[in-house]
């Protein structure tokens, strides 16, 4: 079992190394940045040694080199655009907006979701069941930014229940100033609610239809036990595959949800900095949010083996030959 | 001894979006206890579902148990059961085990804990005493090193240790009957064997009455008491483990004998089989439902289903051969290498 | 009931009899997945709507033979009324023609990138199940790095790298959404592979172009219809989202998502603006994900009864 955890962890510090070598050449093959635009009017000596500062006048490998091993002692680079911005700072102001965002967002839409889909099971073949369905629908086709769009129009704009844009700061920025979090994390969860509540249905749907809930049935257990002690933990198993996927969802609906409601997190930063093709900040975020994507994928497939113990033994198995 | 379980006029339906399909269609029968009892059929004649009936697994809808069926257990209508009498029923008094033990068992589950559970349902006892009551059982299920295995996962047993924990499961709370929905079908032959010797073997120690659902003639040899013959949903025949093979009434019951390929055949001979399918259910013939294919049908078993005849003792079938009215037929001197027809 | 008839008792046998009729009509899987979809009603309603939408996309913009790319400034920011459907934006442009103008590069955007993600994915997908062995690791391990990323990440470096236009938008919306149909078709041909039917099939002497176009086909033609009634909405969206935050298409390109973001900007006093791409937008999608729905319930072999 630790054979298997460090395998996948050998994984994907190669792949991360693998990700941050790709960005940088994309980024490399860019047409135009932020620089070359700052420099434009700018006399040739300071032309001189501001790309010198950025170490844009040595060879591409070379550049590759440095960005690397800065890359590996934690350094991800200066903003053009601001000069004197790094993105480890900038990554410290703005994180906790987006964090808090995220998962406000995910906390609240997988569990609403989740009950959700156990009641639309509960409830098969009722009017009940049609609801939720619909609602379900409705708001997976609803995008983030209509939706955030129109519940900042009606909520804010004309009833006035909470404020249009803004987002708590300073000490506030973790528990406090809820008024500001109510309608971007309404916008955000909308999609989790849905997605989570067909997906735990369709899960649950299929465990029911197993042999072993008949085995379960005629030992003489009710109903309610059934549903908590087999159906249940044997639904929640594909659900753990979505997670990863979920995370993706929020990092990149952050994006749309924070230019909406100008909430300075990471997602509008980023957006800014890419308009502005503000190249090393593109790289350092980029490289950032592949990381948070790639660890949870792999706290996931942890979580995958505790839960299922046929991967477990599948996994020690793999290790032997 | 008194009569363990009684089944009357058992009608039993399935609603579909085509129509609705009539798997059981009046069935009689009764056992005592510590009887075996086999129910013996083709595929589809409503075998399982009969057994699914006396366990209370009929999901209604869609599935119908139709008025005027009674399942009688020790004096008291099992149809008529309240949902806590129902639950309490399952498990302690009457006991099921299916044909596949791979998907009939939780794969999240360890298989102590799955044999606890039954236990825990229906006594209140603590946690300890429970898990010895679990060894205890897989002990004598004859499966090795229980301590080490109560904490495994059915995945991590061979088919035949599967079926004895799920055997081991349906007696841990030591039944009065136990359902066998052809449990041996997916094994193995000569883990075939082993299992049945078990469920003897556990039958002589705990007292248990057990009805057996199959298709496979050489194990109702081995075990059953009383057989019935069943088909489209009705009895063909009933009678003593002697009766039905050696001395077999019915049509039916004789072809099925047939069917079974014999050693002692000459070489290049035919094997015997029985022509056609099945009626359809969902439309069932007014008459005798085997009589499209039997090589003794006359008018008569077209027009109307028969009457029980009864031979001698527990031995009865639905035939209009021994109708008084009927030709006399010997119906024995035909053997296996006879194809339909000559 | 009289049976006193001795005929009644004659033996007849079974020779003549029809042994082995079928009561029930054989229907195939295409027969009955079309029935449980035609008795679907939400799917049917959204099929119509989706013919319906085809319909205005195609002569929407020339419906009314307005001009929607010259200035009129005196007729600028004018409300829905009889001559103009939609209301004019804020150049005095006819708002229903661009609309449907930009519904019309949405879908095809859709269409397209749905189009090159099938085609890519399953050949990828195929080539990895038919050769297994090293050659099928090396090109999965290909997939686990591209989806390692966020794809949107990987969209936006790439329109970044190639500009912001229509091809680069093609490029960069189907760059990563192979992989998973890859994956897919990859997982659905080995399966079928090794399936026993397949087996009885070549072990009956079936040559491999008669399985393929018998059984391979058929069975991933269902997984294929089912990923592009879902690909396409996402992409509508992606590609609006995409806009509206300024790193896709450009004005004076027109799609859905840039009219979205110019009637964000005059959201609160000419709110028709914003309301009827957007409306468009979420109906074309919700359209989509209910035969979506519908679709994959009719298909499942499960259900088939």
């Amino acid at each position: 079992m630790l054979k298997y955890v460090i395998k996948k962890l050998i994984t994907m510090l190669i792949t991360l190394f693998v990700i941050a070598t790709a960005t940088f050449f994309i980024l490399a093959a860019v047409p135009g940045d932020a620089l070359t635009e700052r420099v434009e009017k700018l006399p040739a000596q300071t032309r001189m040694n501001l790309y010198k500062k950025y170490g844009l006048d040595k060879p591409l490998m070379e550049r590759y080199v440095i960005t690397m091993v800065g890359l590996f002692k934690g350094d991800f680079g200066e903003s053009i655009l601001y000069p004197g911005q790094t993105v480890n700072k900038i990554i410290k102001e703005k994180l906790p907006a987006s964090a808090r965002l995220g998962l406000q967002q995910m906390i609240v839409g997988i569990s609403v979701g989740m009950v959700l889909g156990i009641i639309a099971v509960m409830k098969k073949g009722t009017y009940i069941e049609y609801i939720i369905l619909i609602v379900a629908v409705l708001f997976i086709s609803v995008p983030h930014l209509v939706f955030g769009l129109g519940l900042q129009k009606i909520f804010a704009g004309t009833l006035r229940w909470f404020p249009v844009i803004g987002w708590p700061k300073g000490s506030q920025v973790w528990f406090g100033g809820w008024k500001y979090t109510v309608l971007p994390t309404l916008t955000g969860c909308f999609v989790y609610i849905a997605s989570y509540s067909r997906l735990l249905k369709t899960s649950m749907l299929d465990v029911i239809n197993q042999d072993y809930i008949l085995t379960a049935q005629s030992k003489g257990l009710s109903e309610s036990q059934i549903m908590r002690k087999h159906v249940l933990r044997n639904s929640f198993i594909p659900i753990m595959t979505t997670l990863p996927m979920s995370v993706a969802m929020s990092i990149t609906g952050s994006f749309f949800i924070e230019r909406i409601f100008a909430i300075p997190g990471l997602g509008m930063y980023y957006v800014t900095a890419v308009n502005g093709r503000d190249l090393p900040i593109i790289l350092g975020e980029s490289v950032i949010i592949a990381t948070l994507y790639i660890v949870v994928v792999f706290l996931t497939d942890i979580l995958y083996t505790v839960i299922d113990p046929r991967i477990r033994t599948n996994a020690s198995k793999s290790m032997v030959d | 001894m008194g009569k363990l379980l009684e089944v009357n006029n058992l009608k039993v339906s399935y609603h579909t979006y085509a129509g609705e399909v009539q798997s059981v269609r009046g069935v009689d029968f009764s056992l005592c206890e510590g009887e075996t009892l086999a129910i013996v059929g083709e595929s589809g004649c409503g075998k399982s579902v009969t057994a699914k009936s006396i366990m209370g697994l009929i999901q209604t809808p869609p599935g119908e148990i139709k008025t005027g069926s009674k399942i009688i257990y020790r004096s008291k209508s099992v149809l008529d059961f309240n949902k806590k009498q129902l639950l309490q029923y399952r498990g302690a008094e009457s006991s099921m085990i299916f044909q596949d033990a791979l998907t009939s068992l939780n794969p999240t589950m360890t298989v102590g804990k799955q044999i606890i559970e039954n236990i825990t349902t229906h006594n209140k006892v603590k946690k300890n005493v429970a898990e010895e009551r679990a060894m205890e059982m897989l002990k004598l299920v004859g499966i090795p090193d229980p301590e080490i295995r109560i904490k495994q996962y059915p995945h991590e047993f061979s088919g035949g240790m599967r079926q004895r924990v799920m055997i081991a499961i349906a007696l841990a709370c030591n039944p009065k009957l136990l359902i066998a929905d052809e449990p041996t079908t997916s094994l193995d032959v000569s883990i075939q064997a082993q299992i049945i010797d078990l469920i003897v073997e556990l039958q002589n120690k705990l007292g248990t009455a057990v009805i057996l659902i199959t298709h496979d003639l050489g194990v109702v040899a081995r075990i059953a008491k009383n057989v019935i013959v069943m088909y489209s949903g009705k009895i063909m025949e009933y009678g003593s483990c002697d009766d039905i093979f050696y001395n077999s009434r019915h049509p039916y019951t004789r072809a099925l004998l047939n069917s079974v390929p014999r050693i002692d055949l000459k070489n290049k001979q035919d094997l015997f089989q029985i022509e056609g399918t099945p009626p359809d259910l969902l439309d069932p013939p007014k008459g005798c439902p085997f009589s499209t294919r039997c090589k003794y049908c006359m008018n008569i078993c077209l027009e109307h289903e028969a009457d029980k005849i009864v031979f001698d003792g527990d031995h009865f079938a639905y035939c209009w051969l021994y109708d008084s009215r009927a030709p006399k037929v010997d119906i024995t001197q035909q053997n296996g290498s006879e194809v339909n027809g000559d | 009931m009289n049976i006193e008839a001795l005929k009644d008792f004659e033996i007849i046998g079974c020779e003549g009899t029809d042994k082995n009729v079928i009561s029930r009509p054989t229907i195939t899987y295409w027969q009955d997945a079309w029935r449980r979809l035609k008795k679907n009603k939400i799917a049917i309603t959204s099929i119509l709507v989706l013919i319906a939408l085809a319909v205005l996309v195609i002569i929407g913009p020339t419906m009314r033979h307005y001009d929607y790319i010259s200035i009129k400034a005196a007729e600028k920011n004018t409300a829905p009324n009889a001559k103009y459907w939609f209301g004019t934006d804020n150049l005095g442009r006819d708002l229903y023609a661009r609309t449907w103008l930009g519904a019309r590069v949405s879908m095809t955007v859709a269409l397209v990138c749905t189009a090159i993600q099938i085609l890519i994915g399953s050949i990828y997908g195929g080539t990895m199940a038919y050769l297994g062995g090293r050659t099928d690791d090396v090109m999965m391990r290909i997939i686990e790095f591209m989806t390692s990323m966020p794809s949107l990440l990987v969209t936006i470096l790439v329109m970044l790298v190639l500009g912001n236009n229509m091809f680069a938008l093609l490029i960069a919306l189907s760059v990563t959404s192979w992989c998973e149909t890859a994956r897919q078709m990859r997982g659905l041909i080995l399966q079928l592979k090794t399936s026993e039917y397949v087996l009885a099939a070549r072990a009956l002497g079936a040559s491999p172009k008669r399985i393929i176009i018998k059984h391979l086909i058929p069975n991933t033609l269902g997984i294929l219809i089912l990923i592009t009634a879902s690909s396409i909405p996402t992409y509508i969206f992606t590609e609006a989202g995409l806009s509206f935050l300024g790193m896709g298409l450009q004005p004076p390109d027109i799609s859905l998502g840039i009219l979205i973001s110019f009637g964000q900007q005059s959201m609160d006093f000419y709110p028709y603006q914003l309301f009827y791409p957007a409306l468009i937008l979420c109906i074309t999608v919700l359209a989509f994900n209910l035969l979506g729905d519908g679709l994959r319930d009719a298909l499942d072999p499960r259900l088939r009864q």
